[in-house]
């Protein structure tokens, strides 16, 4: 027996089902292929979002901080006022 | 030598044509070979269901890598390997016990005086042989492809494709004869 007649005979390519290429179209429609450049561009704009949303999450922040310290500064300012008026008060009887 | 030349040609245009999303050029890939991707991990499972289920995750594969691909040399060496490694990985991470189903051994032989009995029992063997002997068989058999190319495709030093073929090939002697 020669092996290797044998196994090459044993081994031949066979067909798969017909319509492989319908499947295999079928599986790529459910997620297209996109251009390489396409993928870049939706990376780009997908970090560009996601630092446009940092920054403005970011300047909130600082807004609210600020309107925390202005609302603070005008209750210190409102107990003076008011203490100055009762000194006033105090004088004028 | 010319007939060759128009031939390369026509695959160059073949994969032109399917880069720029033309679905009946990539079809047309597919149709050329899909019986060598398809018949690697049917011989290295023995399971039409794996063969098919591994030439479409192949053919997907290169259908979203097409821009990769340079020529149509490239192509073919890109899907056996793609195939093999595939085959490699499905069987460590499912720790797959081949099934041989009998029924489901396609005899389709070209030669007529081929013994129909000794083929089937001759894949059985190939398909017991350890997983990294099975696959460098399969392509040295099937693909008739020499060490060389094969250790390309496998990733691993021409030699010790030579002494994975050797092994291989002495244990189906040994196994044959035990058989007899």
């Amino acid at each position: 027996m020669n092996l290797d007649h044998e196994l090459r005979a044993a081994l031949q390519r066979k067909t798969p089902a017909p319509g492989l290429a319908e499947r295999v179209l079928a599986r790529a429609g459910e997620a297209p292929r996109k251009p390489r450049r396409v993928q870049w561009a939706v990376a780009a704009s997908l970090i560009l979002t996601a630092s446009l949303a940092g920054w403005t999450a970011h300047r909130r922040a600082e807004g609210e901080r600020a309107r925390e310290q202005v609302l603070l500064a005008m209750r210190i300012a409102g107990s003076k006022v008011a203490y100055a008026q009762q000194q006033v008060r105090g004088i004028s009887k | 030598m010319h007939a060759i030349l128009e031939e390369q040609d026509a695959g160059s245009e073949t994969l032109r044509r399917a880069r720029g999303g033309d679905h009946d050029a990539f079809a047309e890939i597919v149709a050329e070979h899909e019986s060598m991707v398809y018949s690697l991990a049917y011989h290295f499972f023995q399971d039409r269901g794996r063969g098919e289920e591994i030439a479409q995750d192949v053919f997907l594969q290169l259908y979203r890598n097409l821009e990769s691909i340079e020529s149509p040399a490239h192509l073919l060496f890109w899907l056996r390997q793609v195939t093999a490694r595939r085959c490699i990985d499905l069987m460590r991470r499912s720790k797959l016990m081949k099934p041989i189903s009998l029924e489901a051994v396609e005899l389709r032989s070209a030669s007529r005086d081929a013994d129909p009995l000794l083929e089937r029992r001759l894949r059985r063997l190939v398909a017991d042989l350890p997983e990294a002997q099975r696959l460098v068989v399969t392509l040295r058999y099937q693909e008739d492809l020499d060490p060389s190319e094969i250790c390309r495709i496998v990733d691993m030093p021409v030699n010790t494709v030579k002494s994975h073929l050797h092994r291989a090939l002495t244990a189906l002697r040994k196994k044959l004869g035990d058989h007899r």
